[in-house]
């Protein structure tokens, strides 16, 4: 026969051990007055554990030094150089960089990466007139960067080319937008006719500012025109306004 | 085998905070401060392997690696747990590895011993020597026990830890130390029973 008062079974020892709370005491004894089978473990486990009590410790050689450089030998590499040295700096990392810490400092670096980008926006982007949103993943290395003076003798195809901004003219009915690009302000020496047309979209440049227009290169060969064309235009970059 | 009853040498107590100074100063690569805590923890980790082992031999090489193990993994430490529940538990694990591998047969503690007809209960004029008797009678017995009773025998009564902190080192809550630690008394009780007069 058992006893199924797990619950009370397990409070046997406590009990023993003069560890268990005065309610518990009053309820187990009145337990262990009605179960035969609780006071026969009662008495196996309180003779366990006054035997358990005599327990020795064991105690070792005094062989420790020795045991000790073996265990050491052991470690191989890493005994002879203690182990692996943590750097002294580890310490001072282990105790500042506590979350607080770190997320002030993650935080301010994200605030100067902001503030460095902002400032330089014209070395690093330019002022894009937002082609790069219409012409997508625009590789603009990938053009061959020249003068206008330099157009006739042109061989590629994708060409970048620089100067500043005329006779910007826009025409609401093709949705084009055509503009010269010439070397100098003043307006005088070779130029180059730029041509944004639907469906890319972008802002025309401002008369008289200076930008790097990239696109496709053309010669317009018709009567009574006769020059090179940067057509379309597929990206323009404003260096000075 | 060499016996010592009572309590761990006083010696060889170091407080938390002294600890924790070891501990970090180990962590530098400052070989001492681990010599230190080696010499504070090899005596009671040596209780419970040996209590679970038996062979002094393999005792002594399991705890070269159980602080080879320590020495190794003590740079990573963080004193999330205690440092003693952190060793105690990489020497359980040990010891359970040896157990496994082992799958030893049960041996009747009487036939190792005798039985009580066969060994001489009288009275020992030698007072020490009948005390070592008892003592060697008592580390069998628990040592017959399984590695899964057995060390919660010595954590308790020999490490004099709380079943929380037994719970702590074997992952379990107190409740199940306290039902395992049952099932290894009566146990215990039931394998003494035949030398209680001598005992």
């Amino acid at each position: 026969m058992s006893c199924w008062h797990f619950s009370l079974r397990r409070k046997l020892l406590p009990y023993i051990e003069g560890e268990l709370r005065e309610k518990d005491v009053r309820q187990l004894e009145r337990h262990l007055l009605d179960c035969g089978w609780c006071r026969e473990l009662l008495l196996h486990l309180r003779d366990g554990h006054h035997m358990a009590q005599r327990l020795p410790r064991q105690a070792m050689g005094n062989d420790h030094p020795s045991e000790f450089r073996a265990m050491m030998a052991d470690a191989g590499e890493e005994a002879r150089s203690p182990w692996r040295r943590v750097p002294a700096w580890h310490d001072w990392l282990e105790r500042f960089a506590t979350p607080p810490v770190l997320g002030l400092l993650a935080v301010v670096l994200v605030a100067q990466c902001a503030l460095l980008v902002v400032s330089n926006r014209d070395v690093l982007f330019g002022q894009r007139s937002g082609a790069a949103a219409t012409t997508g993943a625009l590789d603009l290395h990938d053009f061959h960067r020249l003068d206008i003076a330099n157009l006739k003798f042109n061989t590629e195809p994708r060409i970048a080319t620089q100067g500043y901004v005329t006779d910007v003219h826009t025409d609401a009915e093709e949705g084009t937008v055509a503009f010269k690009l010439v070397e100098s302000s003043n307006a005088a020496g070779p130029f180059v006719v730029c041509e944004i047309m639907s469906p890319i979209k972008m802002a025309a440049p401002r008369d008289g500012s200076y930008v790097r227009v990239y696109g496709v290169s053309r010669f317009d060969a018709q009567a009574g025109r006769k020059w090179y064309e940067v057509n379309p235009v597929l990206d323009i970059a404003v260096l000075k306004r | 085998m060499i016996h010592q009853s009572g309590p761990a040498n006083k010696k060889q107590a170091i407080d938390c905070e002294q600890e924790r100074q070891l501990v970090m100063a180990a962590q530098r690569g400052d070989p001492e401060a681990f010599r230190e805590l080696h010499d504070a923890y090899r005596p009671r980790i040596y209780n419970l392997v040996a209590y679970s082992i038996g062979d002094p031999l393999q005792t002594q090489d399991l705890l070269q690696t159980i602080f080879l193990k320590v020495f190794r993994g003590l740079h990573g430490f963080r004193f999330q747990s205690s440092l003693s529940t952190w060793i105690y538990r990489i020497a359980h694990n040990e010891c359970q590895n040896v157990h496994r591998s082992r799958r030893a047969s049960h041996v009747p503690l009487e036939a190792i011993l005798g039985s009580s007809d066969e060994i001489d209960t009288k009275p020992i004029s030698h007072d020490q020597h009948a005390r070592q008797e008892r003592e060697i009678i008592l580390q069998q017995a628990v040592m017959q026990l399984s590695f899964k009773l057995s060390e919660v025998v010595v954590l308790k009564y020999v490490e004099g830890l709380s079943y929380e902190e037994i719970g702590r080192v074997l992952r379990c809550a107190p409740g199940t130390v306290a039902s395992r630690l049952s099932r290894a008394l009566t146990e215990l009780e039931e394998r003494l029973r035949p030398f209680r007069s001598f005992l």
